[in-house]
């Protein structure tokens, strides 16, 4: 004998039993709304501020992807350059994922101010190429930003400037090595004084033009780095793996930006973690309270249920009947929950969440002091799936633990 | 089957129940030997405690016994698994309870389509079945309200149709009366005899309202889990605690706590139980 009670008479048992209980059902919805926007609100403003926080990193110094001399990152030396950089840049154009690119030798050296002298990293750049990659040229606070032939010139970041006393205009010695080994010292005139907000930067910028210090250093047409800039964050796996294919293995290396900085690489490791353990909290919150009110609910109908079997129902119906109450609690919470955080999201969105009263402290992170939510559909799916196990976790026990009544026990209740 | 056999609908031969409260053994049911005919309006009659109910949950299959047989049309009830238990109430048994327990989200003609449907009938053609059983129940016109809608003679009245609405052989009421006031449980007796004589359905009711009884075409008499021929009679003390109560049909956790209940305990236990009952 096949039951046609079919699973809609159950969701409507379900639903009416919802509504029957109506105050206990407002509150628990509330709770779970409350618990869900709380997560979708959290994680809205952790991706954004991840978010903000890449891009800032990349358009500050690194760019999406660099590809260097093998061994060049762990080395720092000049010897280990791109000695014919043509033959990677002629790649450029035929992807267009690639929204601009530039060639930089980076060293370390010491610049000197009358007397006071101060450990700097040099970056030598296309000053053209590199305003399609950075915005350094937007970070100028004082001076102006490197252009074409001024090759005697040179940008210092804001820190480096103050500790050395340097004033636009004054003589900046630079020294360091040749890829031969040899020391050498030269005369800079300061133009500029560059801000990024990235203290690392900031402390140590000494920015002058490649083909200055292409002269200065005797590299000819050599660089240690080609920088490339993609459209979004999302694009790097995918330049990663074409240049990977294109390039050979023993004479290049190629970077993500994660990789350039460990600092950012931790951070972003360890800001998933808090997303992991806020996900983590707010489902126990979900799982706790759901699995509450199903609990109750089961005791107060006990006697309900028994009668429900006595007259011939099968368990495993009342099993499915209790676990798309839990469910449907669950699912309409979260999605009230979601949809009223997509709307605080969206309100916040435009303007951010100013948070420069506490400016120093994000900075240090490549923070923008006004925090703009975003809504990823990683978080969505992420969030979704949770709610869902949460629900299905906390609708399993009592409604095993109805199948379970003893049908003699339960009729005698009073 | 033999010829006498023909209309037996119930037959329990040495059923014995018992109830645990920790280690601690309550007899409820010893040596019932009963026999229901088709078509009889049998009342079970019998204080409070006396097993009326046991008596019916087990040949209804909600509960176990510990020993005995109990028979519903030439089946077994007790050999069977739980879902045959629950398919053969369905098919062949009506339940009426004390309490009306109706399903409370559910309307009147809902809670009596809800058993047809369960039979596998169209909810189109169940709410029908419904709403011709409510008519014959004399509450045609109160098939949408809910049961918190409803008075208590409404509501059993509607417990009545349910129980009818899959055409079981058999009806098994626990004291129906107890919840009304007497002049509606008298309306439901009269309801349920001319259900019995109409429909040929057996009825077995478990009271001890004197207007059912005076109802009954038979009254059997319980006293202390035993069938008595009257009152006046003193039934005998169970043979021994161990027969009606055998540790074996405990679960093996619960056999161990007995192994750790020290024995002079028990047995003195055993006694005031036992004492009770004489
Ligand atoms: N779940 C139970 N646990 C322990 N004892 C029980 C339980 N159910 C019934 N009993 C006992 O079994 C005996 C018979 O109970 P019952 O069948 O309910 O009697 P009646 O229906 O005639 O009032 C009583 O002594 C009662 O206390
Ligand atoms: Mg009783």
């Amino acid at each position: 004998m096949v039951s046609r009670l079919g699973i809609l008479t159950y969701v409507a048992l379900a639903v009416r039993n919802l509504v029957r209980n109506r105050r206990r059902t407002i509150i628990t919805l509330l709770t779970m709304m409350f618990g869900i926007a709380t997560l979708t609100l959290l994680s809205a403003l952790n991706d954004g501020w991840l978010s903000q926080m890449k891009t800032n990193f990349i358009l500050s110094f690194t760019g999406h992807l660099q590809i260097h001399a093998k061994g060049f990152e762990s080395s720092q030396n000049l010897r280990d350059n791109i000695a014919d950089p043509e033959a990677i840049s002629r790649f450029m154009d035929t992807y267009p994922e690639i929204i601009g690119w530039t060639q930089r030798i980076r060293t370390s050296g010491l610049a000197s101010v009358s007397g006071s002298s101060s450990g700097v990293q040099i970056m030598a750049t296309d000053p053209e190429q590199e305003t399609w990659v950075t915005s350094m040229d937007q970070s100028v606070t004082s001076g102006v930003w490197l252009r074409p032939g001024m090759n005697k010139d040179l940008l210092l970041g804001k820190t480096v400037a103050q500790n050395l006393g340097a004033g636009l205009s004054d003589r900046v010695i630079l020294m360091t090595q040749r890829p031969s080994g040899e020391m050498v010292s030269e005369v800079f005139y300061l133009r500029g004084i560059i801000e990024t907000g990235a203290p690392q930067i900031d402390r140590t910028l000494a920015l002058i033009s490649l083909d200055g210090a292409q002269q200065w250093l005797q590299m000819e047409q050599a660089v240690t780095d080609i920088v490339i800039r993609a459209d979004h964050h999302d694009q790097t796996d995918t330049l990663y793996r074409l240049f990977v294919q294109q390039l050979s293995e023993q004479v290049y290396e190629i970077m993500p930006w994660q990789e350039l900085d460990p600092m950012v690489r931790q951070w972003l490791e360890f800001s998933d973690a808090y997303g992991l353990i806020i996900l983590f909290v707010v489902i126990l919150l979900v799982l706790t309270e759901i699995l509450n009110t199903m609990l109750i609910s089961l005791h107060e109908r006990q006697k309900e249920l028994g009668v429900m079997i006595a007259i011939g129902t099968q368990p495993h119906r009342i099993f499915l009947m209790l676990l798309f109450e839990a469910v449907l609690l669950i699912f309409v919470g979260a999605v009230l929950g979601y949809l009223s955080a997509s709307l605080i999201v969206m309100l916040l969105a435009e303007g951010g969440i100013d948070l420069t009263g506490y400016a120093n402290a994000f900075e240090f992170f490549y923070m923008d002091p006004v925090i703009h939510p975003q809504l990823t559909r990683d978080s969505a799916i992420k969030i979704l799936l949770a709610t869902l196990v949460a629900a299905l976790l906390s609708g399993l026990y009592p409604a095993w633990k109805a199948t379970r009544l003893s049908v003699s026990q339960a009729l005698r209740i009073q | 089957m033999s010829e006498a056999n023909q209309s037996t609908i119930i037959q329990t031969r040495d059923l014995h129940k018992c109830y645990w409260v920790g280690t601690m053994p309550y007899p409820a049911l010893h040596g019932i030997d009963l026999q229901i005919r088709s078509g009889e309006f049998a009342v079970l009659a019998g204080r409070s405690g006396s097993g009326k109910s046991t008596l019916l949950n087990i040949i209804g299959g909600l509960e176990s016994a510990d020993r005995g047989q109990a028979e519903v049309l030439g089946e077994d009830i007790l050999k069977m698994g739980n879902s045959q238990r629950s398919k053969f109430r369905l098919t062949n048994i009506g339940f009426i309870f004390q309490a009306y327990n109706l399903i409370r989200v559910l309307s009147a003609r809902e809670n009596v389509a809800y058993v047809c449907q369960l039979q596998g009938k169209s909810k189109q053609q169940s709410l029908e079945i419904a709403n011709h059983w409510l008519h014959e129940v004399e509450i045609g016109h109160l098939g949408y309200r809910r049961p918190d809608q409803l008075s208590g003679g409404q509501q059993q009245r509607v417990a009545v149709a349910r129980a009818l609405a899959t055409e079981p052989k058999i009806i098994l009421a626990d004291e129906p009366t107890a919840n009304l006031d007497s002049t509606t449980g008298r309306h439901l007796i009269e309801l349920m005899q001319r259900l019995n004589q109409t429909l040929e359905t057996t009825f077995l009711i478990s009271s001890h309202d004197p207007d059912v009884k005076q109802a009954a075409s038979r009254l059997i008499k319980l006293s202390d889990g035993q069938i008595v021929d009257s009152w006046d009679e003193i039934p005998q003390p169970p043979r021994s605690l161990e027969a009606t109560c055998p540790l074996r049909n405990r679960p093996f956790t619960e056999r161990l706590r007995h192994l750790f209940t020290p024995r002079r305990k028990a047995r003195q236990q055993n006694r005031q139980r036992t004492s009770r009952h004489s």
